[in-house]
């Protein structure tokens, strides 16, 4: 059960049929640390040609460039960051972020981290974890590179965060998951059901702890950058069967999650979670999610 | 470790207050946190805050942020031309012809931060000749600079 052909066939009986995708190079303008007009103006004087993402505030794909995005001075001084489109949905569907206490459980390389921090204006706090020191590293060259102030790392697994003694407001949950073929060309190569069923429990465990640490009416955003339903629908029936959440509406790029997965019938409210098919961006999928008092 | 911290930075002839209270140590590594984020830090953490720098072998070497802060402070600063900017940020040193202005002192073996047109920290290096007299065209010896986020992001791969 592996394969171009199997996953292509799934992806068609799911309703999209199978295209090869170019991924496209996109930045994100970090306000905190300048004015969006200001850094377009710097950059198109660099010989940058940039186009704007829809319903992304700060989002630009990079059309033509004479350099590499990531080696301007603007760059290295934070003003922007390199970040896929489809990834710079999850971190904006917060309702509120201000003075908020924000966990990012899978946090490494930081991209989302210092999305969140600058959508908290460098206010509150965010607690962010990652279990490989390694990846820890890369995250804390991006904290400093970016002026974010207001995090806390940990070297830890996502699923140990009660430990931390800490209740949050916020919650991104970018989980480890199977990936998908547009950012990774050796994908069919590599992937079985096997493998999207062993992420799909692990999303589930770090779904279930982090609902242990989130305050009542406290939300989740969940995002993985995997196509199958495993990882994504399937895992939400079951965190609102099991956990006890609620799926929030999300006005973002996308298209209506899928109720109805080989014939198993899911819980309504998914249709309000968004499912993004690699056509301009990678895949994605995305949800926000809500701990009502008696959860 | 306030001690090391105000050494460097007088080096600028410049001064900034740092509560002792709010810094917290990791390894040889210093951070400078909120009481927001004091609170919060409750067991073995890898970054926090506002990394300010680490002491290795007894010599402080700072972070890109207490530069920052340094530069919002009346200090020794050099402004550079555009084309000096990228070349420093490739670790070169700087010419005198790539110099805009220089603010504070100017004089052999003194401090001084680097900054772009736009005001903004690029890093520091040593004047390594009296920038009004001498005719040199290497005016200003590379110490540390942003560059290195992207030499550090090479290393990662």
């Amino acid at each position: 059960m592996s394969g171009k052909e199997f996953f292509a066939r799934r992806y068609e009986r799911l309703g999209w049929k199978f295209d090869e995708v170019e991924p496209r190079q996109a930045i994100r303008i970090n306000s905190m640390n300048a004015k969006q007009t200001d850094v377009l103006k710097r950059l198109q004087s660099l010989g940058m040609e940039l186009e704007k993402i829809p319903l992304l505030k700060n989002g630009y794909w990079v059309c033509k460039s004479k350099f590499s995005a990531g080696a301007t001075s603007e760059y290295l001084l934070g003003l922007y960051s390199i970040q896929e489109a489809a990834a710079q949905i999850p971190a904006t569907l917060f309702t509120e972020l201000d003075d908020k206490t924000v966990l990012d459980a899978c946090a490494a390389p930081g991209g989302k981290t210092v999305q969140l921090a600058d959508l908290m204006y460098n206010t509150g706090a965010i607690i962010a974890l990652d279990i490989k020191k390694r990846r820890l590293v890369a995250l804390s060259n991006q904290l400093e590179r970016c002026r974010v102030v207001n995090t806390v790392v940990y070297q830890m697994d996502a699923r140990q965060v009660s430990e931390l003694k800490v209740k949050f407001d916020r919650i991104l949950l970018d989980v480890p998951c199977s990936g998908n073929f547009v950012i990774d060309k050796d994908w069919f190569d590599r992937r079985t059901i096997k493998d999207v069923e062993k992420n799909a429990k692990l999303q589930r465990e770090i779904l279930a702890e982090a609902t242990k640490v989130l305050k009542n009416h406290g939300e989740i955003v969940y995002a993985t950058c995997s196509l199958e339903p495993e990882e994504n629908e399937l895992n939400i029936d079951w965190a609102i069967r099991h956990l006890k959440l609620q799926v929030e509406k999300v006005n973002c790029y996308g298209v209506e999650a899928l109720t109805n997965i080989f014939g198993k019938k899911l819980d309504d409210s998914i249709k309000d979670c968004r499912r993004i098919w690699p056509v301009r961006t990678q895949g994605f999928f995305v949800c926000k999610l809500k701990k009502s008092a008696d959860a | 470790m306030i001690k090391s911290i105000k050494y460097f930075v007088n080096q600028f002839n410049a001064n900034i207050s740092l509560d002792e209270n709010l810094i917290v140590k990791k390894d040889n590594r210093y951070f400078l946190v909120s009481e927001h984020l004091k609170r919060l830090i409750t067991k073995d953490f890898f970054f926090a805050g506002t990394y300010l720098g680490k002491i290795k072998n007894g010599e402080f070497f700072p972070s890109f942020s207490l530069l920052r802060m340094i530069a919002e402070k009346k200090a020794n600063k050099i402004i550079v031309n555009k084309k000096a900017e990228w070349l420093f940020i490739c670790r070169r040193d700087i010419f005198k012809q790539g110099i805009l202005r220089v603010v504070g002192s100017q004089r052999k073996g003194d401090c001084s931060l680097i900054l772009n047109r736009h005001g903004e920290c690029l890093g520091f290096g040593k004047v390594l000749c009296n920038l009004n007299k001498d005719k040199r065209r290497v005016v200003v010896k590379n110490i540390s600079d942003i560059g290195d986020f992207l030499r550090r992001e090479i290393q990662e791969v």
